[in-house]
């Protein structure tokens, strides 16, 4: 019937990209630039639920790997007089290349080892940005030229913002085409067995790799637009505070879920943005909120839009969480694989 | 000689900060395979506690202490029932988000009630501030606190677990929950006492350095890490291993920033980690598991 | 499916236009009514650095509550609306165009950490909202100077030669720095780099401290081995204090040169715990004296008054003493108030003797109000002036 097409997480999409699309025509300066930075963690929230959601790959070094794209692309136009437009892939590129080497520890880490090895590299991350003064200006930051639209007559906001929008949505659908084929079946075969995985011949280190090289690529692609939407960049913005929020957002939203991410990465940057008027509890009330997600839709929000919106299909969403432990343990109580649970879904 | 002497020693006893740390995450891990990202919070709000007791109030010393360890525990309780209760079977991502927002709770209430008294509280030690003579080096009494009370909690956790039922009954818990149930454990229970114990571990180590850490609403943000690092160097289900990490992290950031340059003290923790990893993916002393099919 | 395309190429077309248009600006002054000066504030609420955001306000706001309490100013009644930054440049920049386009404010006073600052300024040049920094003191938030920006604190920079200067005054021979080498300590470090290469002096060791250091001891023994006779401390109290207690436990005693994030002499007392650890310390101040002074009295009671959980600091004297120049100049700017008559009455602020900055504010002909570094030292626990020095 007609119902399915006009619910359901295509539809959902549709519907938000488009209303961001309109944004401009209705938002005041403020509303817009949170409207950019809402785009900006759609990305990261993308590239990292690929990651850990897909592939079950508990790693903590996102946000640094953000902050190697926007330190690249900026480096490039401040340093070699790069145009953004030249530096950004080349930025983007960088992040992937670094950020595909985490894949190595992957192969013998798991679990919360992963987890340390990764926020180890993250911390180190953050000593060079402080310390390679010379490449980096270290801890003080530093101002980057605006991107130059040339010849295209639009407000410097409304070129980043529709830039932004444009990139968010073909990552988005790139995402989306992706986690239906090969590789996406591949690597959630990896987070629910690694060894039945193997046995079915799928190559542990190239998945891996692949599953780092993507986030870190989207994470490089957030962190070109960032230095173009910010114009500063600096190595606080990607701390481990950061990598706390896109871990929060991908979590709320649903692991293994593509429009999870959008979900969650929207939604928390609106929480966020409406907390302001609570200034300094601020931190209690988010704090709370966490919490109560957690305590009542431990599984994120797209386990509600599954169950009331008809049409809404989640094949690969992890409804038992990743893989917690080293070697050894018995995780058929740490959850139910997605099958399991979808299953018991449906009776 | 001399610059190596007080080198090692400095390293020990920040070692022993981190391994303080390092054995209340510990613990709770060895029974629920969660590491609570709020425990360096909890550390705060037993530093707190202390402070309005014996600084604010005027409560002898030892009481305080007590009152401190007894709130952080009823504070472990708490967070257990409201927060993780119904999440922890729901996996380790999920629950870390759920610690992720106790953590932000707890900052908070913290800033909110203490961070308007200034920017750090002081927190007398229990003995001397002077610092003491130990051959030809100087150590302050209270890192000598700090060292003995490692040496007790790790003797008293190790045979908690070794000879005791209810450290049994932990383990049991950690390594297969569903058969603890079948063999009548009540599991919900156990993990409510675990929480709670590891809380009040935080809280007395919040007290016990607190003279040398000073009281802030973040003071235990970087002792989290770094005694998460130092667990996990050690392989974060043995006792001795966290002390062991605590103490060889706290030795490699003083050695490093005393012959290579101080700007390397913070980094070396996580460039240890990262290398350690590698050739031992499960920890200096943790269980080599065998991986089931 | 028709339907949803249809509305996406009018939502594209729509996008379209705007994109191309250019905005009206209304032509009433924002945020001010007969009645009423709505002024906003940024910086850091929560997050580690909250002290110099949230406390800072507390203070702006009680001297906004003491002009309310007389009338207010010609008439209207200031009120204060703070955003949070989190201390991070998305932040801050996010602050100030809320303060901007939704809460239509008349004036900022604020800014808590420098890079946040550093970061929204073009934003708050751009939009000429005029600007009063209360807190953050990079050199870059004013230098080069911007028409509508000008801050009461004393800048890094001068801070930093100013410690130097008075090294050089009391006869010391080697000079060292310890310093936190994150974006507030960068802010300071850089500029006394510099001033030392100007005076061709060489620094015998440069140490890093970190916010959280627990222990010293390892930077402690480096400056001894260098034989420094006078250390420069660019931290704050907790590295200070750990740096200071562990270089008494190894036997090496400096004159040690604070600046202003460590003036709370009896409170770094405390924090080191060994008595007479500051018996050869001085640090720069804004606040001469110690908010416990009597001279404060009446500041606490009204601080009590508003916020009961809290005890006045030096924090929130620096908001008060932000908030009188800027009550200050409101009152000079008249009765017709505009942000343009606002900016103009800044040159009316000539050798102003503020009720708590120790040296003379003018903003006339320059934008840095503040270039009175004064210092104090501790004396049978008391907080006495030391001293000042003449800066080329």
């Amino acid at each position: 019937m007609t119902l399915p097409v006009l619910v359901g997480n295509r539809s959902f999409l549709a519907l938000l990209f488009g209303a961001l699309l309109a944004l401009p025509a209705f938002a005041n300066q403020y509303t817009l630039f949170v409207g950019n930075l809402m785009l900006l963690y759609i990305i990261l929230a993308l590239g990292l639920n690929i990651l850990v959601g897909f592939a079950g790959l508990l790693a903590f070094a996102n946000a640094a790997i953000y902050g190697i794209g926007a330190y690249g692309t900026a480096l490039l136009q401040v340093h070699l007089g790069w145009s953004f437009w030249a530096a950004a892939p080349v930025g983007a590129v960088l992040a992937m290349l670094i950020g595909t080497l985490l894949a190595f520890p992957a192969l013998r880490l798991s679990g919360i080892f992963l987890a340390l090895a990764t926020l180890a590299f993250a911390q180190a991350t953050q000593w060079v940005l402080w310390h390679w003064q010379s490449v980096t200006f270290g801890a003080g930051g530093f101002r980057v030229p605006p991107p130059d639209f040339g010849w295209i007559p639009v407000k410097q906001d409304y070129g980043i913002y529709f830039v932004s929008w444009a990139v968010t949505l073909g990552l988005l659908l790139f995402t989306w085409r992706i986690m239906r084929s090969r590789i996406g079946r591949a690597f959630v075969a990896m987070r629910d067995g690694e060894i039945a995985a193997q046995s079915l011949g799928i190559d542990l280190l190239t998945y891996k790799a692949m599953a780092f090289a993507l986030s870190s690529f989207y994470a490089g692609v957030a962190g070109a637009l960032y230095s173009g939407l910010l114009g500063f960049v600096s190595p606080e913005a990607f701390d481990l505070f950061q990598m706390i929020i896109q871990k929060a957002m991908i979590v709320v939203g649903g692991l293994g879920s593509v429009v999870g991410s959008v979900l969650g990465a929207a939604l928390l940057v609106y929480v966020m943005e409406v907390l302001r008027e609570f200034k300094s509890t601020q931190e209690i009330v988010f704090g709370a909120l966490l919490i109560a997600f957690m305590v009542f839709q431990p599984h994120g929000l797209v386990v509600f839009m599954k169950r009331w919106l008809p049409g809404w299909e989640e094949p690969l969403h992890l409804a038992g969480g990743v893989q917690s432990t080293a070697p050894g343990h018995d995780t058929s109580v740490a959850g139910a694989t997605s099958k399991e649970h979808a299953s018991a879904e449906r009776t | 000689m001399l610059m190596f002497s007080y080198l090692m020693a400095t390293g020990i006893t920040t070692g022993a900060f981190y391994a303080l740390v390092a054995l209340g995450i510990v613990i709770v891990y060895k029974s629920t395979e969660v590491v609570n990202l709020a425990h360096g919070d909890l550390f705060m709000v037993g530093g707190m506690l202390a402070y309005t007791c014996y600084v604010m109030g005027g409560i002898p010393y030892l009481p305080s202490l007590l009152l401190a360890v007894a709130g952080a525990f009823v504070v472990g309780i708490l967070t257990e029932r409201v927060a993780y209760r119904s999440v922890l079977k729901h996996g380790l991502a999920s629950v870390l988000v759920a610690t992720i927002g106790v953590s932000f709770v707890l900052k908070g209430i913290g800033r909110y009630i203490w961070g308007g008294k200034g920017d750090y509280l002081a927190f007398p030690p229990i003995v001397s501030p002077e610092p003491l003579q130990f051959g030809n080096i100087m150590i302050m009494s209270q890192q000598l606190v700090v060292l003995l009370a490692v040496i007790v909690v790790m003797a008293a956790l190790a045979l908690f677990f070794k000879r005791t039922r209810a450290g049994k009954w932990m383990q049991a818990t950690a390594s297969n929950p569903k058969a603890a149930m079948l063999c009548g454990l009540r599991i919900d229970r156990i993990y409510m006492y675990t929480f709670a114990v590891g809380a009040a571990l935080a809280g007395a180590a919040g007290v016990l350095m607190a003279p040398l850490t000073h009281l802030y609403p973040d003071v235990g943000f970087v002792l989290f890490i770094k005694g998460m690092a130092a667990a996990v160097l050690g392989g974060l289900t043995s006792i001795p291993g966290a002390v062991l990490g605590g103490v060889l992290l706290g030795l490699a950031e003083q050695l490093a920033a005393g012959y290579l340059h101080s700007s390397f003290q913070d980094v070396v923790a996580f460039l240890v980690i990262m290398f350690a990893l590698i050739f031992l993916p499960t920890g200096l002393l943790g269980a080599r598991g065998l991986r089931k099919v | 499916m028709k339907r949803l395309s249809t509305t996406i190429t009018a939502s594209l077309a729509f996008a379209a236009i705007t994109a191309l248009d250019a905005q009206a600006q209304g032509a009433n002054v924002p945020g001010i009514t007969n009645s009423e000066i709505k002024v906003g504030s940024f910086g850091p609420l929560t997050g580690p650095v909250y002290i110099y955001g949230k406390l800072t306000m507390n203070g702006v706001e009680v001297y906004f509550n003491k002009l309310n309490q007389a009338g207010g100013v010609h008439g209207r009644k200031l009120v204060l609306v703070r955003e949070d930054d989190l201390c991070k440049p998305e932040g801050a920049i996010a602050a100030v165009k809320k303060l901007v386009h939704d809460h239509k404010v008349f004036a900022i006073i604020g800014g808590g950490c420098s890079n946040p600052t550093l970061a929204a300024r073009p934003d708050i040049e751009k939009e000429r909202i005029p600007f009063h920094v209360f807190a953050a003191v990079a050199d870059g938030i004013v230098d080069p100077p911007a028409a509508n920006i000008y801050t009461t604190q004393i800048t890094a920079s001068i801070e930093s030669k100013a410690q130097i200067q008075w090294a050089i005054d009391k006869g010391a021979k080697k000079l060292a720095i310890v310093a936190q080498h994150d974006a507030w300590g960068r802010a300071r470090y850089e500029p006394m780099i510099q001033d030392f290469k100007r005076r061709g002096l060489q620094v015998v060791a440069d140490e890093e401290v970190t916010v959280d250091q627990n222990d010293g001891t390892a930077q402690a023994l480096k400056l001894k081995a260098s034989g420094a006779d006078a250390v420069m401390l660019l931290g704050y109290p907790k590295a200070a204090a750990v740096v200071i207690r562990d270089s008494i436990k190894i036997g090496y005693k400096p004159l040690w040169i604070g600046q202003t994030a460590i003036q709370d002499l009896p409170a770094l007392q405390g924090l080191i715990g060994i008595s007479g650890a500051l018996a050869d310390f001085v640090s720069i101040t804004t606040v001469p004296g110690h908010p416990d002074n009597p001279q404060y009295a009446e500041w606490r009671k009204l601080l009590k008054d508003t916020f009961p959980n809290d005890d006045l600091s030096v924090f929130n004297l620096m908001g008060i003493a932000a908030a009188e120049v800027f009550g200050k100049v409101l009152e000079a700017a008249g009765k017709d108030l505009t942000r343009e008559k606002f900016l103009a009455a800044y040159n009316t602020i000539d050798n102003f003797k503020s009720s708590i900055y120790p040296g003379p504010i003018t903003c006339k002909g320059g934008h840095k109000c503040n270039e009175s570094p004064a210092f104090v030292k501790l004396e049978n626990n008391n907080v006495v002036f030391a001293g000042t020095v003449a800066l080329k």
